[in-house]
This record gives C-alpha cells, structure tokens and sequence, in this order.
C-alpha cells in the first residue's frame, strides 16, 4: 500500500470515530450527575448542570486534540 | 425480534447456544483463528511458504503499521493488538455466513474487549511513568488541575463507551439491514449488495478499533504535554 492510501485510511477511520466521541462524552457527564443528583444527593439540578458543563467540555476536548493531532501527523 | 437460523442450537439441541449465541460462535471464532494458526504454524521453514507465508504478511502488515504510530516502545503491547485485530475481523465476517452469529454484534462481546484495551492503556501508562502518570490527567497549569481532572476521567469513559459502541452498533446495525432486506425481498436477492458491503464495514470497523486501541496504547506511553 502507497504511503498517502495508508494515511488517508488512518485519518479516515480516525476523524469518523470524532463525533460519536463528542456525544458519548457529554452524555457520560448528564449520566453522571443526574446519577449524584437523585440516588446519593438531594440537590436536584445543581449536580446534573456541572457534570452536563464537564461532559461538553470532555467531547470538544476531544475536538482540541483530534486537531493538535492533525496538525502534527 | 427472533434470530434467524443458528446452526449451533440446532445442530448439538444444545439450549446454551439459543440462548447466548455470542459466547458459542466466539468460541468457534477461536476455533478457527487457533485452526489456522496451526495450520500455518506446522512446518516453519526459514523460506516461508503456503500458509506461513500469508500469516507473515498479515503480521507483518499489522506491526509496521503499529511501530508508524507508537515507535519501538510500543512492540510491548502488539501481541494484544494483533490478538484484537484478528478476533473482531474473524467475528466480524462470521456474521456474514448464513447459520452464523457475529460476536461483535452483541454488546458483550465488544464491551469485554473494550474494557480490556483502557484498562491495559492505564496499567501501562503507570508502568511506564509510575506516579507520574497521574500528570496526563491534571493538564498543563496546575491550578487548572480540578477542572481538567474531571474533564480527563469523562473523556476515558466515553473512550470505553465510544470503542464498545461504535463496533457493536456497525455490526448489530448490518446484520438487522440483511434480515429485514431478506425477509421483504429475499427471493430477489434484495440483501446481497448489503452484504457486499458489509465484507468492506467488517473490515473497516475492525481497523478502526485496532487503530483506536494503538492510539490509545501510544497516548498512555507519551509524556504528559
């Protein structure tokens, strides 16, 4: 296989996986307060808001770095 | 739904195989991989021929395409990744085969060999750097250390979801495709381009996990940014 069709491959399976990282990130932070917020604490929304905040941070981290990556191939 | 025909269940009237599919066609997904790998390995000759020299090409392959990403250190783990690759493209293409189950099509397999890969990136990873690992999780300033650190922990959960997900979803995806196709329109052979194509997502998809999980063995190796 030439150099470029190996590249090409690596990037292509790599940026298909970025968006189902993004969404699965956030919906890990929701899933993770909402979890604090109604079986361990009593403080319905306040934990369900932060962990929603650092699950969009998560996935556009992801974004961040899929782009500092892209940059250095 | 129901599944379509098993030939496992039916062959041996053997409930276990009704009743957790994935569990029995892995193990004839093993059967075969060991199968060929005897057969490959029975009588190794310096100048490789037949099978021999077709497994050497597929590791070959798949070990200069590993070392382009993580460099010499990450020979360590290529026996891991070598075992995956050859799994999930095995189960993957079981599942084209009329009478056969693909593994990868049930979350429990796909998750197993998930789980399997994150943890090991962070057993590596504290072999590698030791306490200091825990510095590719605090980010570059360290007053920034209790924002990034929740940020870095979600982000390792969505890599376990996101591999398992991916894989099973691609998989279970295809198959449910070939039977709804086959039970509207069999006799005109409705499912065949789909399964044409499907050879072409049981290899993509097995690629991208491996290409996933030697990202991910690379990133645990690397010094923290």
């Amino acid at each position: 296989m030439k150099k470029e069709t190996k590249r090409l491959f690596k990037d292509l399976s790599y940026f298909s996986g970025l968006g189902i990282s993004v969404v699965l990130a956030t919906v890990i932070g929701l899933a993770i307060g909402y979890y604090l917020d109604n079986h361990v604490f009593d403080t319905s929304p306040w934990f369900t808001l932060i962990f929603l905040g650092l699950g969009i941070a998560a996935g556009f981290r992801n974004i961040y770095l899929a782009m500092k990556k892209s940059r250095n191939l | 739904m129901g599944h379509p025909y098993l030939f496992l269940a039916d062959l041996f009237h053997w409930p276990f195989a009704h009743h957790y599919p994935w569990v029995a066609y892995s193990w004839v997904a093993m059967l075969f991989l060991m199968a060929i790998g005897w057969i490959g390995a029975k009588g190794i000759k310096m100048i490789p021929s037949g099978a021999q020299n077709v497994l050497e090409a597929v590791i070959d392959g798949l070990e200069n395409f590993m070392l382009d990403i993580t460099g010499e250190d990450g020979r360590a783990v290529f026996p891991l990744i070598a075992t995956l690759f050859l799994y999930i493209f095995t189960c993957n293409l079981m599942g084209l085969i009329p009478g056969f189950f693909s593994p990868t099509a049930s979350v429990n397999t796909t998750l197993s060999c998930a789980l399997i890969v994150v943890t090991y990136t962070h057993i590596l990873g504290i072999k590698c750097h030791g306490p200091k690992y825990i510095k590719h999780f605090m980010g570059p300033v360290w007053w920034m250390a209790p924002l990034i650190f929740p940020i870095e922990v979600i982000g390792h959960l969505a890599r376990i979801l996101s591999l398992s997900i991916r894989l099973f979803g691609n998989m279970m995806g295809h198959e449910l495709v070939v039977g709804i196709l086959f039970f509207l329109a069999g006799a005109f052979l409705a499912p065949l381009p789909i399964m044409a194509m499907g050879i072409f997502v049981c290899f993509i998809q097995a690629f991208v996990f491996t290409l996933l999980s030697i990202m991910y063995f690379g990133g645990a190796m690397e010094h923290a940014h």
